[in-house]
C-alpha cells in the first residue's frame, strides 16, 4: 500500500475548509495574533493563492499544500535523532517526544511545509477542552507537519482487523481535510492499487507533482486546471 | 446527509466549535454598572434579568409608548425572527428593523417582477452558463458549501460538459478567479452592462421569443387603460443601450459585451444573477431589475437552470396574534426608520436611516432597543462611525452570546446559547428549488449560564401578561418548533435526510410514486429529524408557471406595475399636495427619493446613474468591501482559526489591509505591505497596502469582518472595519442602505 | 607591565610574567567582557524559558544568526590547529612564536561553535537524544562527530607542545599555581627520551589534525549543501567553506596576536615579520575567497534557474544587497588594498585588514544562511528576518566570553611557546647550514651574511 492524495486545482475553490479541518483534527495550536504577524502561523495544510498577470488579464489559483509525503523524503534523512520516519505504507510522520528542535528537517524540505513551535502552544481558556485527547499536543521547541492524519489510518486498521479484513484502498481511511472538502477537490487512496480513484486520477493527463524534478517523489498529486 | 451541505462544511461551519469554546463568550446575564459603553458589568441571575426587562417594557407600554420599542435583528432564518415579530405585534411596535441589507433587494426583485415576497432562488447545477454580477458565489452568496459543490460539479462533474462561468466584479474575487472569465467593471454600472447585453440579444433577435411573448409583460410598447402608449423594454433597450454607450459607462470593451451577449443567448439554460455588488449602490434595485431582465429574455425564469422561488416547507401556521388596544395604537404609528414611507417606500427596513432619526428623535424618540443577532455598531456605517447615538435610547438589551460592539452599549446582556447548544430550525432560502427544512438539536449541554433567546422572550411576554402573554401559548421554543413541525409531518411527504445511498433509493421510490414515510407518529418524525438533521421534498420541483407569476399582469413584468404601488400611494408624499393628481404625487416622490428617471423608465429596468459621496477630484477612488469566505461579519470575528485563513493568503494573517491596483499604487508611490491611509469624506483608516493586480484601478477593496473594537481577544486583533469610512447613502428607489457608494483617497502613512 | 621577577633569569622573562600573576589592567579588561557574558547568559535563560519565540526566526527563515555564528566560529577555529599544523609540517621556522596563540583560539572557539548549535536548538534538554537515537544519515550527526573529534584532536595538539612550557612555569611558580602546573606538566623533565616522544606525538597530531580540520568545515558546509535549497545545493561548498574558514581564522589570529603583543609587550617575539607572513597568507586567502565567491555566484547567475536567481538577486540587488556589498568590500577590497601594498602591509595594516575580514566573513556566513531561507524554492512565502535583542545579546555574550577565556588562557599558559622559541634559537645555526645545503655551489661555503634571512 502506498497512500496518496490527489488535489484537483480545477475543483478547488480556495475555501480553506481543509485548513481549518486539519487544525481541528490534529490539535494544531492557534497562533497568537502576534505570532501570526511574525510569520509563525501553524498550519499543516495551507491554501496558497497564486496570482499571475497584469490587470485586466489576471489569473489566480489556489494551491492546497499539505506535506507532499515524499517517497524519497529529504526531511527524514537529515533528522539527527530519527524523530521523522516513513512507514511501510509511505506515511511520513514524527515522534514529537524525540525532536530536539534543530529545524534541519525544515531546511531540508523543499516544500516548506514543516512548522515549528516557536512558542509554547496556546489554548486559552475553554479552547483546551476542544482538543482531541487522542492526539499529542506538541510542546514548545519541536517541529511538526502533516502526517496524512496517521491516527485515522490506525483507527481504520483497527476497525478492519475487528471486521477480519484488510484496510480497503479507498474509503476506510480518509484524512480530515479530504473528508471536509466541500468541492470534493481532494481524493485519497492507495496509489499502488490501480483501481482506486486516487490512482486513476494520478495517472491522468492533468496530473503533475510539485517540484517533480527534485526527485523527492511526492505522493501528493495535483491536477491542472482546464 | 443534508442536501445542501452533503456532509461537508465550509471553514466557518468547521470553526463553529471555537464559538462554543470561545474563552471570551459570556458566562451569564450581565447588568451594566458603570456609565454606558465603559465596560463595567455585574453578573446577575436570569430571574432578575428577565424581571428587569419586563418591568421596563411594561412601563413603556403603560406610558402609551409601546411603539417606541425598537428591535434590530440580524439575518437569521427560521422561526426566531417570526417569534420576535410576533412579540412586537402583541406588544404594539411596528419597529422590527432588519440588518439584512443584502437580501432585501433580492426579495424586492421577486416582488416587483413576479409579485412574490420571497427571496429569489437559483438553479445553478443545471445551468450551462452563469453570468454573475457582484455576487461571490464561492465565498459569500447564500451557501458557500452548496455553491462550492455546484461549482465543482459544473467543472469536473460530468466529463465533456463544462458550464461557462463569467464573473462581473470590480475585483478578482475568488469566484472571479475560478470563473472562466472575469469582467472588471466600474462600480455602480452593472445595470448599464446588463442592458447593453440585452441590447445585443434583442437587436440580434437572440431572445426566447416564445417565453417573452407568452410569459412576460412590458417587452413591447403597450397601451394603458387610458389608451396612452407606454414604452416597453425592447424599445428602451434598443434606443438607449448600444454597446458603445454602455462600454463608455461601465468600462467594459464593446467586443466583450457583444460576445457575452451572444454566448449567453446561445447557451441554454443560461442564468444571470446579481448580489450585493449590484444591489448595494444608489441604483441597486434598477441594477438588479436589469440583470433579471436577462433571465427573462432567454426564458430562464421559473425554468430548470434558471431562477425560481425557494419552496416553503409546509410548517403549520402559528395561531394569529390578537393585539389589545394599546398594541393596536402602537402598530398604527409610523416606523422609526421610515421604511414604507416617504424616502423608503419599498423597503421593509431602512437601517441606515435609524441613527439620524434616533439623534433627531424623529418621528419620535426611541424608548427601548432589543438587539437580536445583530451588531449595527459594527455592521451599519451610521452606528459604526458614531456609536454614541445609542445614548439616545434609554434602555438597551442585547441577546448576544458575545460582548460585541453594540452589546457594549447595552444596559443588559441576556446571552443566547450558541448554535451547537440549542434547538433551531433552518429552512433553507434562496438556494434550491425544492423545500429544505433543517433541524438542529443541541449537540452539547449549554456550557455557560446562557438561555435560548426564544425562551427568554416568551418569559418576558409571560411577565408582561395579558394579550402579550397570550400570544405565546407554548412552553418554550422547542415546544413552538414541535407545533410548527407537525405541519410537515402531516403532509407525509418528503424525505428525512439520510445517507446519500439510502437517499438515492428513497428518492427513486418517491419519484415512482410509491414512497412511504419512515415514520408513523409525530414523535418518530421528530426523533428522526433531530437525529438526521432535516427534511426535504425532492418531488416538489418548479412550480406551474401561472402560479409563479402573481403580478397584476399575471406574467413576468419587465414593466413593473408593482413599483408604481410604492410611488403612487395616495397621500404618501406629505401634506398640501392634491391627492387627485397621481403625476404630481409621483413627481414629488421621485424627487424626494432622488430617482433621476422620469416617465415609463421609472418602471422599467434602466441605467440610473449611481451617486457617490465624495468629490471625484478629491476622492478619486471607489471603496468596495467584500465578504471573505472565512468571515461571517461579527459572528465569527473571535474565531482564531478563521483569522488564520484570510482572503489574502496565509502571509496576511492577522493583518489589516486594503487591496490596491499596482498601477494606482505606483502612481502614489505606495509599495506592497506599506501602511497607507484610506480616507473618505467621513473617516479614515490606517491599513497595509496589498498590491493586487486583480482590482479595478479606480477601486480599492477592503475585506469585511475584521477590525472589531469588542467581542473578544481575537476579534480585536485583526482587520479593520471599513464601515468607519462608509457614508450614509441609500438605494434611492428601494430605500435600503447603499454601502458601496463612498469615494476615498489614498495617502502614504 | 612588570610581573614578579624573583627569578633572576632575564631570558624570556616577559613570556613568563603574565602567567605568574594578574594585574589591575587585566581585571579592568576582563570586567566589561564578564558583564557582557552575564548579559548574554541572562538572554539565554529567557530563551530557555519562552522558547525560540524570543528570536526573530520565523517561517521560512528558521535558521538565523545562531547558525551564522556556528559556521563563523567553526571557521575561526581553523586559525589555529590547521595553520599551526601546516606550518609545523613545513618546518616553517617563523611559526615558533605564533603556534600557541593559534592553537588556543581553535580549542576555545570550538566550544562556541558547538554552543551555537545548542543555542539554536528548540529542545536543548533533549540534546543527548543525538547519542541515544542518532541517525548516521544526518549531516548534523556528522557535524557533531567531526567537531567532537576536532575538539579532542585540537586539545591534544594544544596540550602536547604545552607540556615543556608547563614544566618551565612549574619551576618558577609558587602556591596553587605550582601544584597546578606540576599536575599538568606530567613530570616533564626535558630528557632526550621525553623530547623524542613529544616531538613524535606532536608530529603525529599535526598530520592527523589537518584532515580532521578540513573535514570539519567540509561537513559544516554539507549541512547546507546536502539540502535541496537554492544556492545551498552546491558542490564547491566544501572547499569554499574551508577557504573561508582559513581566511577568517588567519584574520582572527592576527588580531589576537596583535592584542597579546600589545598587552604583554611581546614586540620582540611577535615581530613585524610574523605579521608580514600572516598578512601575505591572508592576502592569498582573500584572493582565493574571491575566486570561490565569484565562481559560486557566476554559475548561479549564468544557470539562471529561477529559484537560484531569486536568492542571487536578493543578495546582489535586493534586500541583502547592502550586506552583500559590504561583505565584498570587507573581505576583498580592503584586505587586498592594504596587504598588496608593501607600505601598508604593516602590523597596523594587517590588524585593520583582519578586523575587516572577520566582520566580512561573519556577513558572508549570514548571507549564506539567510537569503536562501528567505527565498525558498516554492515562491509562496517570502521571509523577513531580523535578529532580536535576545539573539544579538547571546551572540555578543558568546564573543565576549570567548575573548574572556582567551585572556584567561594567556594568564594561565605562556601564549608564546617558550621552549620552541628556545629550540629555534638553538636551531638557528643548524638551519643556516641546512639552507646552505640547498643552495648551488659549494655546500661547505656557509654564507656568512644572508641578505634575506628567514627572519627579517
Ligand atoms: N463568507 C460569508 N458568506 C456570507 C456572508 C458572510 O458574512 N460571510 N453573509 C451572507 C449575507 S448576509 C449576504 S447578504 C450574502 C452576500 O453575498 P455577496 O453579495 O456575494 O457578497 P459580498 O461580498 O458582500 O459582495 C460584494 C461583491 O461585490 C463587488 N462589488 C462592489 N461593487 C460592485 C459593483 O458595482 N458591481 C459589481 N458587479 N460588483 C461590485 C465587491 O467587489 C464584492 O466582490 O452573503 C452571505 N454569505
Ligand atoms: N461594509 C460592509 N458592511 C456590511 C456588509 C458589507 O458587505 N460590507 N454587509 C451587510 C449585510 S449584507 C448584512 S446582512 C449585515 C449583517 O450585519 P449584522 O446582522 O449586524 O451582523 P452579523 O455580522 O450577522 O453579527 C450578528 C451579531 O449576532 C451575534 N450573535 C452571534 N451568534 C449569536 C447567537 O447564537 N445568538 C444571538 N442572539 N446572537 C448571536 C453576535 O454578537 C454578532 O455580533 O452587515 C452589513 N454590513
Ligand atoms: S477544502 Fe477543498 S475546495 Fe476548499 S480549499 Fe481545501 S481543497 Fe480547496
Ligand atoms: S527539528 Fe526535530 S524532527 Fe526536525 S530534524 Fe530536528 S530533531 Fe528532527
Ligand atoms: S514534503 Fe517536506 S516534510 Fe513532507 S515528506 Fe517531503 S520533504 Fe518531508
Ligand atoms: S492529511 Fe490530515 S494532517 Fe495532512 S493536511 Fe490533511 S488533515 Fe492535515
Ligand atoms: S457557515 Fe454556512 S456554508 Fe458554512 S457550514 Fe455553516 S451553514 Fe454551511
Ligand atoms: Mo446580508
Amino acid at each position: 500500500m502506498r497512500w496518496g492524495m490527489v488535489v484537483d486545482l480545477d475543483r478547488c475553490t480556495g475555501c480553506q475548509a481543509c485548513v481549518v479541518a486539519c487544525k481541528a483534527e490534529n490539535n494544531v495550536p492557534v497562533s497568537a495574533p502576534k505570532s501570526g504577524r511574525e510569520g509563525r502561523l501553524m498550519l499543516w495544510m495551507e491554501v496558497i493563492p497564486e496570482v499571475e498577470g497584469e490587470y485586466p488579464n489576471v489569473r489566480a489559483r489556489f494551491i492546497p499544500r499539505p506535506c507532499q509525503q515524499c517517497d524519497q523524503p529529504p526531511c527524514v534523512k537529515v533528522c539527527p535523532v530519527q524523530a521523522l520516519s516513513k512507514s511501510p505504507e509511505g506515511i511520513v510522520s514524527r515522534v514529537f517526544a524525540r525532536c530536539i528542535g534543530c529545524r534541519f528537517c525544515v531546511q531540508a524540505c523543499p516544500y516548506g511545509v514543516i512548522q515549528f513551535n516557536w512558542r509554547a502552544p496556546q489554548w486559552p481558556g475553554d479552547l483546551r477542552e476542544a482538543l482531541d485527547p487522542d492526539i499529542a499536543v506538541r510542546p514548545t521547541g519541536v517541529a511538526e507537519s502533516c502526517d496524512f492524519c496517521r491516527h485515522r489510518y490506525q483507527r481504520a486498521r483497527e476497525q478492519a482487523r475487528a471486521d477480519g479484513r484488510e484496510v480497503r484502498g479507498e474509503g476506510d481511511y480518509v484524512p480530515a481535510c479530504v473528508e471536509i472538502c466541500p468541492a470534493r477537490a481532494l481524493t485519497f487512496g492507495d496509489l499502488d492499487d490501480p483501481n482506486t480513484e486516487a490512482a486513476r486520477l494520478a495517472r491522468g493527463p492533468r496530473a503533475y507533482r510539485m517540484l517533480e524534478d527534485l526527485g523527492t517523489a511526492p505522493k501528493v498529486y495535483y491536477l491542472k486546471e482546464g | 446527509y443534508h442536501p445542501i451541505s452533503r456532509g461537508s462544511l465550509c471553514p466557518k461551519g468547521e470553526a463553529g466549535l471555537q464559538a462554543l469554546y470561545d474563552p471570551d463568550r459570556l458566562r451569564g446575564p450581565l447588568k451594566r454598572v458603570g456609565p454606558r459603553g465603559q465596560g463595567q458589568w455585574q453578573p446577575i441571575e436570569w430571574d432578575e434579568a428577565i424581571a428587569t426587562t419586563a418591568e421596563r417594557l411594561r412601563d413603556l407600554r403603560a406610558r402609551g409608548a409601546a411603539h417606541t420599542l425598537v428591535t434590530i435583528a440580524g439575518n437569521v432564518r427560521g422561526l426566531m425572527p417570526e417569534l420576535i415579530r410576533r412579540f412586537l405585534t402583541a406588544y404594539g411596535s411596528p419597529n422590527y428593523v432588519s440588518t439584512a441589507h443584502g437580501c432585501e433587494t433580492s426579495r424586492l426583485l421577486m416582488r416587483l417582477t413576479q409579485g412574490m415576497d420571497e427571496p429569489i432562488a437559483y438553479d445553478f447545477e443545471r445551468s450551462a452558463y452563469i453570468l454573475a454580477f457582484g455576487v461571490s458565489l464561492l465565498e459569500a452568496g447564500w451557501s458557500p458549501v452548496r455553491q462550492g459543490r455546484a461549482f465543482a460539479h459544473l467543472r469536473q462533474g460530468t466529463p465533456g460538459r463544462r458550464a461557462r462561468i463569467v464573473q462581473v466584479d470590480p475585483r478578482l474575487s475568488v469566484s472571479a478567479a475560478k470563473a472562466d472569465e472575469w469582467i472588471p467593471i466600474r462600480p455602480g454600472t452593472d445595470g448599464a452592462l446588463a442592458l447593453g447585453i440585452a441590447h445585443v440579444i434583442v437587436s440580434e433577435g437572440l431572445y426566447d421569443k416564445e417565453f417573452v411573448a407568452e410569459r412576460t409583460f412590458g417587452f413591447e410598447d403597450w397601451k394603458d387603460a387610458g389608451g396612452r402608449v407606454r414604452q416597453g423594454f425592447k424599445s428602451l433597450v434598443l434606443a438607449e443601450y448600444r454597446p458603445e454607450a454602455v462600454s463608455a459607462i461601465a468600462g467594459v470593451p464593446i467586443a466583450t459585451i457583444a460576445r457575452v451577449a451572444r454566448e449567453f443567448a446561445a447557451a441554454r439554460p443560461a442564468l444571470a444573477l446579481g448580489g450585493s455588488g449590484a444591489s448595494l449602490h444608489t441604483n441597486g434595485l434598477y441594477n438588479r431589475l436589469a440583470i433579471q431582465a436577462l433571465n427573462a429574455l432567454v426564458g430562464s425564469v421559473e425554468a430548470p437552470g434558471g431562477t425560481t422561488v425557494q419552496g416553503r416547507p409546509p410548517l403549520a401556521p402559528l395561531p394569529p396574534v390578537r393585539p389589545d388596544a394599546v398594541a393596536e395604537r402602537g402598530l398604527a404609528m409610523p416606523r422609526l426608520d421610515g421604511a414604507g414611507t416617504d424616502r423608503a417606500a419599498l423597503a421593509a427596513s431602512a437601517l441606515h436611516a435609524l441613527p439620524q432619526n434616533l439623534r433627531a428623535g424623529q418621528p419620535y424618540a426611541a424608548g427601548a432597543l432589543l438587539l437580536y443577532y445583530a451588531n449595527p455598531a459594527y455592521s451599519s456605517p451610521g452606528f459604526a462611525r458614531d456609536p454614541e447615538v445609542f445614548q439616545q435610547v434609554p434602555f438597551i438589551v442585547s441577546f448576544s452570546p458575545f460582548l460585541d460592539e453594540t452589546a457594549r452599549h447595552a444596559d443588559l446582556v441576556l446571552p443566547d446559547h450558541t448554535y451547537l447548544e440549542r434547538w433551531q430550525d433552518d429552512p433553507v432560502a434562496g438556494v434550491w428549488g425544492p423545500p429544505v427544512l433543517g433541524l438542529c438539536q443541541p449537540v452539547v449541554e449549554p456550557r455557560q449560564k446562557t438561555r435560548h433567546t426564544g425562551d427568554v422572550i416568551m418569559e418576558i411576554a409571560r411577565a408582561l401578561g395579558g394579550s402579550v402573554a397570550e400570544a405565546f401559548p407554548w412552553k418554550d421554543f422547542s415546544d413552538l418548533l414541535r407545533a410548527a413541525f407537525h405541519g410537515v409531518a402531516q403532509t407525509r411527504r418528503g424525505l428525512i435526510m439520510t445517507t446519500p445511498f439510502e437517499e438515492a433509493r428513497q428518492r427513486r421510490q418517491a419519484e415512482a410514486g410509491f414512497w412511504l414515510p419512515t415514520y408513523k407518529t409525530f414523535d418518530e418524525f421528530w426523533t428522526q429529524m433531530a437525529e438526521r438533521g432535516g427534511w426535504w421534498d425532492p418531488a416538489e420541483g418548479l412550480r406551474d408557471l401561472p402560479a409563479a407569476f402573481q403580478t397584476p399582469s399575471g406574467k413576468y413584468e419587465f414593466y413593473t406595475l408593482g413599483l408604481g404601488l410604492g410611488l403612487e400611494r395616495p397621500g404618501r408624499a406629505g401634506t398640501g399636495r392634491r391627492r387627485a393628481d397621481p403625476a404630481a404625487i409621483r413627481e414629488a416622490a421621485l424627487e424626494a427619493v432622488g430617482v433621476l428617471a422620469r416617465g415609463d423608465q421609472v418602471y422599467l429596468p434602466h441605467y440610473e446613474p449611481p451617486r457617490f459621496v465624495g468629490d471625484p477630484k478629491e476622492f478619486p477612488l471607489h471603496l468596495v468591501t467584500y465578504k471573505p469566505m472565512a468571515s461571517m461579519g461579527s459572528r465569527t470575528a473571535n474565531q482564531p482559526w478563521l483569522a488564520e485563513i484570510p482572503a489574502g493568503g496565509p502571509t496576511r494573517a492577522w493583518e489589516a489591509w486594503v487591496d490596491i491596483n499596482p498601477e494606482t499604487a505606483h502612481a502614489l508611490g505606495i509599495h506592497d505591505r506599506e501602511p497607507v491611509w484610506v480616507e473618505s469624506p467621513v473617516g479614515k483608516l490606517r491599513l497595509r497596502a496589498r498590491l493586487f493586480a486583480g482590482v479595478h484601478p479606480e477601486v480599492v477593496a477592503i475585506p469585511y469582518g475584521g477590525g472589531h473594537q469588542a467581542g473578544g481577544r481575537w476579534a480585536e486583533a485583526w482587520g479593520a472595519n471599513p464601515n468607519r469610512l462608509v457614508a450614509d447613502e441609500s438605494d434611492r428607489a428601494a430605500g435600503t442602505p447603499a454601502l458601496f457608494a463612498t469615494r476615498v483617497r489614498l495617502m502614504r502613512a | 607591565m612588570a610581573g614578579p621577577t624573583h627569578h633572576a633569569e632575564p631570558e624570556d622573562a616577559v613570556l613568563f610574567a603574565p602567567v605568574l600573576g594578574t594585574t589591575r589592567r587585566f581585571w579592568l579588561g576582563a570586567a566589561p567582557l564578564l558583564l557582557l557574558t552575564l548579559w548574554g547568559i541572562y538572554a539565554y535563560t529567557l530563551q530557555l524559558r519562552y522558547g525560540l519565540g524570543v528570536t526573530g526566526l520565523n517561517r521560512p527563515v528558521a535558521w538565523g544568526i545562531y547558525i551564522t555564528n556556528f559556521v563563523f566560529f567553526i571557521g575561526i577555529s581553523h586559525a589555529g590547529t590547521l595553520i599551526s599544523a601546516i606550518l609545523r609540517l613545513c618546518k616553517a621556522e617563523w611559526r615558533r612564536p605564533i603556534t600557541r596563540a593559534a592553537e588556543a583560539i581553535t580549542v576555545l572557539v570550538l566550544f562556541f561553535g558547538l554552543g551555537s548549535i545548542i543555542m539554536d536548538l528548540g529542545r536543548p534538554d533533549r540534546l543527548f537524544y543525538v547519542l541515544q537515537y542518532g541517525r548516521l544519515q544526518s549531516p548534523l550527526l556528522w557535524d557533531v562527530t567531526s567537531i567532537t573529534t576536532y575538539l579532542t584532536g585540537s586539545s591534544l595538539y594544544l596540550y602536547l607542545p604545552l607540556i615543556p612550557d608547563l614544566a618551565l612555569v612549574r619551576d618558577r611558580a609558587t602556591g596553587w599555581r605550582r601544584s597546578l602546573y606540576t599536575f599538568l606538566a606530567l613530570g616533564w623533565r626535558g630528557t632526550p627520551g621525553q623530547h623524542r616522544r613529544l616531538e613524535r606525538g606532536i608530529a603525529v597530531m599535526a598530520v592527523l589534525v589537518i584532515p580532521i580540520a578540513v573535514s570539519v568545515h567540509t561537513v559544516v558546509s554539507w549541512v547546507f549543501s546536502m539540502t535541496l535549497q537554492p544556492l545551498w545545493k552546491s558542490t564547491i561548498f566544501g572547499p569554499y567553506f574551508v577557504t573561508g574558514a582559513i581566511f577568517s581564522g588567519i584574520a582572527a589570529l592576527i588580531i589576537s596576536m596583535a592584542a597579546v603583543r600589545r598587552a604583554y609587550h611581546l614586540e620582540s617575539y611577535l615581530k613585524p615579520v610574523h605579521f608580514n607572513s600572516l598578512a601575505l597568507l591572508l592576502l592569498v586567502m582573500s584572493l582565493l575567497w574571491f575566486y570561490f565567491t565569484f565562481a559560486e555566484h557566476l554559475t548561479a547567475y549564468y544557470g539562471g534557474e529561477l529559484a537560484e536567481a531569486m536568492v542571487l538577486f536578493a543578495k546582489v540587488t535586493g534586500r541583502y544587497a547592502p550586506a552583500f556589498w559590504a561583505m565584498a568590500v570587507l573581505n576583498f577590497v580592503i584586505p587586498v588594498a592594504l596587504l598588496a601594498n608593501r607600505r601598508t602591509r604593516t602590523v597596523a595594516g594587517a590588524v585593520v585588514a583582519s578586523a575587516s575580514v572577520v566582520v566580512g566573513m561573519w556577513l558572508e556566513r549570514f548571507l549564506i544562511v539567510v537569503p536562501t531561507l528567505a527565498n525558498p524554492r516554492l515562491p509562496y512565502e517570502r521571509g523577513l528576518y531580523a535578529p532580536t535583542w535576545v539573539e544579538v545579546s547571546i551572540t555578543a555574550g558568546a564573543v565576549s566570553f570567548f575573548m574572556l577565556l582567551y585572556m584567561v588562557f594567556t594568564r594561565l599558559f605562556p601564549i608564546v611557546s617558550i621552549w620552541e622559541v628556545r629550540e629555534g634559537r638553538q636551531g638557528l645555526k643548524e638551519a643556516q647550514q641546512r639552507m646552505a645545503g640547498y643552495l648551488p655551489g659549494n655546500a661547505e661555503l656557509a654564507p656568512a651574511v644572508s641578505p634575506t634571512p628567514v627572519l627579517r
